[in-house]
């Protein structure tokens, strides 16, 4: 009897497959904490009244009579369509131009293209304010209409949206095969048609991907409303009228709600999309060189600096007007809006908050990611476990910054809940803005895992190494490069963010983007631009640290990499 | 009388003394995936230092076998005992073997120094030690000098043998191979199939290799187990699995073969369309439907008053002999025969001649006709 309980029970409980068990169980456990017991707790939140009491769909009916609030969608669609169209449209050009012709200076573009991601959106907002506004430089150019609501919007939301649609088109067009256009080419196919055949089919998921993206990131984001929307009502400002304005969590619960079908729909779609485009590129395709076309190459030319000139314009002008005396009437330049004078706790007590925030962000962050991601690809075993957890990774993409931000308000806000001292501490955002950047980070973990040998767990395991020793020696250094993109993609984006946030600061951690938006609401307009300044610069040098880190480490402490 | 001579010559060649203990007994294994079972019922010895290949199409489960030996995917069911000791629940860490893989898994950030000694820094022995065993490994596999490069910087065959010496680093008991050579050029590959069998003789350690390549497993193995559709089809010598293949698919996958459908008649007949072959003993009751199958260097060209009548259809030129074409007058089925330009010269094969064939009946083998899968 007990030879039997020894064969069975002993080897199947190993030190190392329990340490791997415990893992799992704390990645699912940190997601479900961390996502989906606050989103259950929003949902429900918005079928309840003020007392706690359930009431159904009350709260939704109450929502869709009330024309102030329901309006907000027809609202919110516009802006979110144009911008959609405005950014795939450019973008699309831009990648073009990029991946398809000879112009010039294509390495510079791409890194003026990116700028507009270091920056919280309401950057472009103060910008916009300044060129377009009652005093702005350019305000006849508007035709007598105001910049404060959908012009604005529209105009500050592609700014900040750009660079994320350049990327995935960039990316898109980029698997191209020569051999067909060569086979286009001897069939005597024109240059337009080829286009339309071969270039535009080969793209096209690329297209809808970033169709769907574009258009999450517009009807979600909150900065460039908040500051420029004036009288003009979206959802994201909705949800923080209701909440921090009239304290209505339940409307606010259910304008979140609303804001979440957008989102989800977008990510299923997204996630279909790629799916299908997996295969599309076969490993004997031969890329595509283009050919000098001095037309065509001086026109991209043009258009590419065109935009790269009102990116650089637009963030220009927030630092003109953060080094300005006094707007329009004293142009002398001053840094006495970097002082931040008597505006306690928005200054540079919030830069430092924001710094610590987003250092925490990256380093706890990279490391609960990479470490989820290799359970789940790496791991054998608790198949179950393992699904559930990539499943949990997943979601957060489908989560706007706002909703995720209330939904922590009703979770970690309970007085029963044992997790309750988290709320007001720093702690509380860096969990929402891990979180809320989780999916993006998880992505390019699997890939860069996906990438490695199957078999390197299991040599370790047939030299009786163990799992951990594996993963330091060769997992972690081998995708090192993805490593640190996942860290600097979370720092930036903590650096950044406000949506998120937003509900969950307290006086001693205000960030320096919710600092923004105070300093703007409270009218010292050139400290709110100095502060969306500092925020932009920080995030710039930690991007040049970045890429010089990940030179040295390419073509020195990594030589292996250039073996072959 | 079929059999003996074949019998005779693989005994010759078995290495392992008979009353030694196996170094592998599986029994009962079986594995599945979900609805599919990969692995049936598999029962297999194998002996102390013999090099044992798993054989079969792809899908036949060879892989699937070779991982549940190492604890990589358990199997479902059965048991797996090695020197004794059963091993059928430990993870992989806990057991006694080395591998190589189809891919290599060569650590691309470790030099080839560090990927040799990945296991021994684990078994905390001394740097000098260490540095002791990984040069003899390099000189053992031919590869001194190159302890300081990364795998980027070595061909396939090279890489091929830094994973040999990593597996057998630490001095596993059980070595086994994962397609090792299908990586590589034919050149290479032939040349590396000699070096792994005289390093595996050298050492005498138990190995058991997987392969779909029938000439690579003819070429190396002591004993040849050939799979499909998740059982084992057959166990022998390259000889006996040639010569005697067990079943209509082994047949048919090890070497050429042809297949010919005839009816039993009598106790010694056979009929092939409208004639009766004599001489070919069988069991089967008379009527009942069989094939009958011969490789083609063993059928025998003829003048067409002397064997079966048939037409020349095709000849293709092979180098060391012809591959010849032929329809069966009988019975309208196609026969090919492999035999020596000389016998070309004086029948005058060529498209359209009209020649006589012979089947010999020590050559002949006889199987069911209805057998799942061929």
């Amino acid at each position: 009897m007990r030879a039997i309980h020894q064969s069975l029970l002993v080897p199947s409980v190993s030190a190392e497959g329990v340490l791997r068990l415990v893992a799992l169980l704390l990645g699912v456990a940190f997601l479900a904490l961390g996502l989906l017991l606050p989103l259950a707790t929003m949902l429900l939140k918005s079928l309840q009244d003020r007392s706690g009491d359930f009431v159904g769909l009350a709260n939704f009916a109450r929502y869709f009579q009330t024309p102030a609030l329901a309006g907000s969608i027809a609202n919110s669609l516009t802006v979110a369509l144009i911008t959609t169209v405005i950014v795939v449209g450019l973008a699309f050009l831009c990648a073009y131009g990029i991946t398809r012709t000879r112009m010039p200076g294509k390495r510079f573009f791409r890194m003026l293209a990116i700028l507009p991601i270091l920056a919280p959106s309401l950057l472009p907002a103060i910008s916009m304010v300044y060129l377009f506004g009652n005093q702005g430089w350019f305000r006849d150019w508007l035709m007598g209409q105001s910049i404060y609501g959908p012009i604005g919007i529209v105009m500050g939301m592609s700014f900040w949206i750009f660079p994320h649609a350049l990327m995935i088109l960039t990316t898109a067009l980029s698997n191209s095969d020569a051999r067909l256009y060569e086979a286009a080419e001897a069939l005597g196919t024109p240059k337009w048609r080829s286009f339309f055949t071969i270039t535009l089919p080969a793209a096209r998921y690329g297209l809808i991907s970033c169709a769907f993206v574009v258009f999450t990131l517009a009807i979600t984001d909150f900065g460039v409303p908040k500051i420029i929307g004036g009288q003009y009502n979206v959802l994201a400002t909705d949800v923080y009228r209701q909440v921090v304005g009239q304290q209505n969590f339940q409307m606010g619960a259910v304008v979140s709600v609303i804001l979440l079908i957008p989102a989800v729909i977008s990510f299923i779609v997204d996630r279909l999309v790629q799916r299908r485009q997996v295969a599309q590129l076969s490993a004997r395709a031969v890329p595509w060189q283009p050919a000098p076309n001095p037309v065509r190459d001086w026109t991209f030319t043009i258009l590419c600096y065109g935009v790269g000139g009102i990116i650089l314009v637009v963030i220009g002008t927030a630092i003109y007007a953060s080094l300005v005396r006094f707007w329009p009437y004293n142009l002398s330049l001053t840094l006495t809006h970097y002082a931040f004078q008597g505006l306690a706790g928005s200054g540079w007590e919030a830069w430092t908050n924001s710094l610590r925030m987003a250092a925490a962000v990256a380093l706890v962050g990279t490391l609960v990611v990479f470490v989820n991601a290799w359970l789940i690809e790496k791991s054998g075993g608790y198949r179950p476990l393992r699904q559930g957890l990539h499943f949990m990774a997943m979601l957060p993409m489908a989560v706007p910054g706002m909703v995720l931000g209330l939904a922590y308000i009703f979770y970690f806000n309970q007085p029963g809940n044992p997790l309750n001292w988290l709320y007001g501490t720093l702690a509380i955002l860096v969990l929402n803005t891990l979180v809320h950047y989780y999916t993006v980070c998880h992505l390019t973990s699997i890939t860069a895992l996906k990438q490695l040998d199957p078999e390197f767990e299991s040599v370790g395991a047939s030299l009786k190494v163990p799992f951990w020793t594996t993963f330091r020696r060769v997992t972690l250094p081998v995708s090192l490069p993805a490593v640190l993109d996942i860290s600097v993609y979370l720092f930036v984006n903590a650096m950044t963010t406000v949506s998120g946030v937003v509900f969950l600061y307290s006086t001693d951690t205000r960030l320096a983007s919710v600092a923004i938006m105070h300093l703007d609401e409270a009218g010292y307009f050139a400290s709110a631009a100095a502060m969306a300044v500092l925020i932009f610069f920080t995030s710039l040098v930690v991007k040049l640290l970045h890429a010089a880190l990940t030179y040295a480490l390419l073509t020195k402490a990594q030589r292996w990499r250039n073996a072959g | 009388m079929l059999h003996s001579s074949a019998t005779l010559a693989a005994k010759s060649r078995s290495v392992a003394p008979p009353s030694a203990q196996p170094h592998l007994q599986i029994s009962g294994l079986t594995k599945r995936f979900g609805d599919f079972t990969a692995l049936r019922d598999i029962a297999l010895e194998v002996h102390e230092g013999e090099f044992v290949c798993f054989l079969g199409p792809s899908g036949c489960g060879k892989t699937t076998l070779l991982r549940a030996i190492a604890g990589l995917a358990p199997q479902s069911e059965g048991r797996i005992v090695q020197r004794g000791r059963d091993i059928s629940r430990l993870p992989p860490q806990a057991r006694d073997f080395g591998i190589v893989f189809q891919s290599y898994a060569l650590f691309p950030n470790l030099t080839v120094f560090d990927n040799i000694a990945y296991g021994l820094r684990n078994q905390r022995a001394d740097r000098q030690r260490i540095r002791q065993r990984v040069a003899e490994l390099l000189e053992l596999v031919n590869l001194r000098g190159s302890e300081d490069k990364y795998p980027a910087a070595l061909s396939g065959g090279q890489q091929q043998r830094v994973a040999l010496a990593r597996a057998l680093a630490t001095e596993p008991a059980l070595l086994l191979l994962d397609e090792p050579l299908s990586a590589l050029d034919a050149q290479v590959r032939v040349h590396l199939r000699g070096q792994i069998k005289g390093l595996q003789h050298r050492l005498g350690v138990t190995t058991i290799m997987v392969t779909h390549d029938q000439e690579e497993a003819l070429a190396m193995a002591d004993r040849i187990v050939v799979m499909n559709h998740g059982v084992i089809a057959q166990v022998g010598t390259p000889a006996e699995i040639y010569r005697e293949p067990a079943s209509a698919f082994v047949a048919a996958f090890i070497g050429n073969m042809n297949f010919f459908d005839v009816t039993s008649e009598g106790r010694e007949g056979l009929r092939l369309g409208h004639r009766r072959l004599e001489g070919v003993p069988h069991d089967l009751t008379p009527g009942v439907a069989a094939r009958l199958a011969i490789r083609p260097e063993a059928v025998r060209l003829c003048t067409e008053a002397e064997g079966l009548a048939a037409q020349v259809e095709d000849v293709e030129f092979l180098g060391a002999f012809l591959r010849v074409t032929l329809r069966l007058e009988e019975c309208e089925q196609f026969v090919v025969a492999d035999i020596a330009d000389r016998e070309v010269v004086s029948l005058d094969v060529k498209p359209g001649q009209r020649l006589g064939i012979r089947l010999p009946n020590e050559s002949v083998r006889l199987y069911p006709a209805a057998e799942a899968g061929v």
